[in-house]
């Protein structure tokens, strides 16, 4: 299907004039007017805009009608699915908050965890016509769109036009019509992306690490952005994790801190070591202070599938542990604001902003040294770290040289994201690639585990209230059994896993990689 | 995606009008519906103001010389897309005889577009023939409309008669009955209606009215909820379809 067309009337045009002008000249029929309040919604990393749609909450200024929920294609401007809310509702926040529809299960997986949030608010007359063929059927839609902002900048009014499935000539050839109007200019974008734009509204958040450093800077410049690329990614996290808005906040702030540790543990002779030492330190601390309330989260987030695991009759049975873990996470989380607002933090964010734009007049030998010298360095000895430990993991080790492997291979995987770029830019994502099917075994082998063992500890606390249903205990003793299958499952892939790392092929990828021309075969 | 075929070995009974309305109250729940409109008469092409032809013709679509997707018409309802019919519908027997695996082969037509479908409905003509077998084969579920009339039970017997006889066709296949086009004031309809219900307990229990605002379909050509919304047959197709999704 043919995309959407955009135009913007700029200068002194009148769209009113030119719609009757565009009308008469292409027998385009009216279909109607709307005067509409829409708030558009998205996640703080942009998922549904990612995802090539738009989500809006349109209420009719008009009229005691209901305001409806809009997902619609950027890309074609087909409707993706539309869902009536309740007259005096508030924007949903997250998915749940929508009725059972089967709009709501499509948005599901895309929305995922994340709450939806207002990215603009507009106040709308939107002016639809029609283009028709002989059988009366529409073949093309034109929408005039001309919103205000709330707030103190201004939009230009904006022509759609719509393609039909099917009938995509009819618009082309209306769209080539209004290229042609001097009072029309073409536009990329949404109206969301336009409001967003006009409000100077920050970039949608990234989990993601997109750093290209440039090869030509010292080991001293290349470790200073990305430490100073975390530091923001920390920075546009800490509000959301803070407010507890949702769990991808402080997942990403973590992230940032983690890899802020692996980028000053692999610091040693590049930045100066008294700092380096203080700053290990204190992200340590930074660290410890989240995972309780992670931890948590992490809970609440895997409970539903946990439930699924149980007979659908017994599903209400862990209810009771829900209810226990929402209170244990609000504990937390409230011991964690505590600590973010401590003197302690805000000394170290101010310090750490402060250290990573001073100058370091001590640094080590390796900070003037060629940044993708160092960076190779740091990679090889990390990759055969992995190798080595990987290798001597047999059948009956115990769990705790797994557990040993996985933050090794967390640590090559924080070197490889941080510093891949500086190396092959090509070669790296394969790197990244083969490392996440051995991670994936290893992180389902722990999480399994440390999952079971916090169950134990929940399951004495309830006891020790006095008031829990034997059957929710039971239900809890079905769920760790599951646990422990799967964790059991991940144990037996291992050697498979690993032995797909330790591949002649992956072999190959990491030497390209770090350029090891002794032909170490790690 | 669950594929729905209207059918009924006879003719005249409320196919098209349920496999129309139908699908037009699953788009207006939320569902991303497509219709194909298997009937060469096209009449719910027609009820879409789409013009019947499909390039190539069922030829080039059954050959695999041409992918459905292609074939696809957006109407002017959201979420409600349709493959017209095309007058070489008339030959799908003597086409699919000729096509390797002839009765997996609407199934595979409609595989690619997984992702973009919740709901098929297909309209198919009034027949048994190698055509119906393919559609029988590729439907999660036969709608199938029933006047209350002795002739119209004698032809849902038939089917039913043929689907067990053959369970190599019809797989999985739910056959949902229900009464089409009943007129409460006819003794004959409410004798029939009860009668029938008593030996196939498994029918439906929403009734379809013999209804003017489903006459108006063809006058209005669109689907009666979009003209008349809250109208007794409107209602009767939305709980029709409630039964029918619980049932899935």
């Amino acid at each position: 299907m043919s995309q959407i067309q955009r135009f913007a009337v700029v200068g002194e045009g009148d769209p009113e004039t030119l719609l009757a002008a565009v009308a008469e000249r292409t027998g385009l029929v009216p279909t109607g007017e709307v005067a509409a309040r829409r708030i558009f919604l998205d996640t703080a990393d942009g998922r549904v805009r990612k995802a090539g749609g738009c989500l809006e909450m349109r209420s009719p200024v008009r009229g005691r009608q209901a305001p409806t929920l809009v997902w619609s294609s950027v890309e074609t401007g087909e409707t993706l699915g539309t869902v009536d809310l309740a007259r005096d509702a508030d924007p949903p926040r997250w998915v749940e908050d929508l009725p059972d529809s089967p709009v709501r299960d499509r948005l599901a997986p895309l929305l995922e965890m994340r709450v939806l949030l207002p990215q603009a608010e507009v106040m709308s007359r939107l002016t639809m016509l029609a283009e028709r063929d002989d059988e009366g059927k529409t073949t093309a839609r034109l929408v005039l769109d001309d919103s205000t902002l709330l707030g103190s900048a201004t939009l230009p009014p904006v022509v759609e036009v719509l393609p039909v499935r099917g009938y995509e000539k009819d618009a082309t050839r209306l769209a080539g019509f209004l290229a042609a109007q001097v009072i029309l200019e073409p536009v990329d974008g949404p109206l969301v992306d336009l409001a967003r734009e006009a409000l100077d509204a920050p970039a949608y958040l990234s989990s993601k690490l997109k750093l290209v450093l440039d090869p030509d800077v010292t080991a001293e410049e290349a470790w200073r952005e990305v430490l100073s690329v975390l530091a923001s990614t920390m920075a546009a996290n800490l509000e959301g994790t803070r407010d507890d808005t949702d769990s991808e906040f402080l997942h990403d702030y973590r992230v940032a801190v983690r890899r802020t540790r692996s980028v000053l543990q692999e610091g040693r002779g590049v930045l100066p070591d008294e700092a380096r030492a203080r700053w290990r330190q204190e992200f340590k601390w930074l660290g410890d202070i989240t995972t309780p309330t992670r931890d948590a989260d992490v809970h609440l987030l895997d409970l539903p599938a946990l439930v699924a695991t149980l007979p659908a009759e017994r599903a209400a049975d862990l209810e009771p542990l829900h209810d226990l873990l929402v209170a244990h996470q609000q504990r937390c989380h409230d011991e964690l604001v505590e600590a973010l607002d401590s003197e302690r933090a805000a000394a170290l964010v101010a310090s750490w902003d402060r250290f990573l734009t001073e100058p370091w007049t001590d640094a080590g030998t390796d900070a003037s040294r060629p940044a993708p010298e160092v960076a190779a360095e740091r990679l090889a000895k990390a990759w055969k770290r992995v190798v080595r430990d990987g290798r001597r993991i047999g059948d009956d080790s115990p769990a705790e040289l797994l557990h040993d492997l996985r933050k090794d291979a967390k640590r090559l995987r924080y070197l490889l994201e941080c510093f891949g770029s500086l190396l092959d830019r090509e070669v790296a994502p394969l790197a990244v690639k083969a490392l996440k099917g051995l991670q994936d075994c290893l992180g389902e082998f722990q999480d399994t585990e440390v999952q079971a063992d916090a169950l134990g500890h929940f399951g004495d606390a309830l006891v020790a209230r006095g008031d829990t249903p034997a059957a929710t205990l039971l239900a809890m003793g079905g769920v760790v059994e599951h646990l422990g299958e799967r964790g059991r499952r991940a144990r037996q892939q291992f050697a498979g896993r690993f032995a797909a790392f330790d591949h002649p092929d992956t072999r190959r990828v990491f030497r390209r990689l770090i350029d090891v021309s002794e032909g170490t075969d790690g | 995606m669950k594929i729905l075929a209207t059918y009924n070995i006879k003719g005249g009974v409320g196919k098209t009008a349920a496999a129309v309305n139908l699908a037009h109250q699953a788009s207006l729940e939320g569902h991303r519906v497509l219709v194909w409109d298997l009937d060469p008469q096209g009449a719910a092409t027609f009820y879409f103001r789409v013009k019947p032809k499909v390039k190539g013709g069922g030829e080039a679509l059954v050959r695999g010389r041409r992918e459905l997707d292609r074939a696809v018409k957006g109407t002017d309802f959201d979420n409600l897309d349709l493959v017209p019919a095309d007058f070489s519908y008339r030959n799908l027997d003597l086409l699919l005889d000729e096509a390797k695996k002839p009765l997996g082969r609407l199934g595979k037509l409609l595989a690619p577009m997984k992702s973009d479908y919740d709901i098929v409905v297909l309209d198919c003509p009034p027949s048994i023939s190698l055509a119906s077998e393919a559609v029988f084969r590729a439907a999660n579920a036969l709608i199938v409309p029933i006047i209350p009339t002795t002739l119209s039970a004698r032809t849902f017997d038939q089917l039913d008669g043929f689907v067990n006889e053959h369970p190599e066709v019809v797989k999985k296949l739910k056959i949902m009955g229900f009464f089409s086009m009943v007129d409460a004031r006819k003794s004959l309809h409410r004798e029939m209606v009860e009668e029938l219900r008593a030996q196939r307990p498994g029918l439906l229990e929403t009734p379809i009215p013999s209804a003017t605002d489903v006459e108006r379909m063809g006058v209005h050509r669109a689907p009666v909820a979009a003209y008349a919304p809250t109208s007794r047959a409107a209602k009767a197709y939305a709980a029709l379809w409630s039964e029918i999704t619980d049932r899935l």
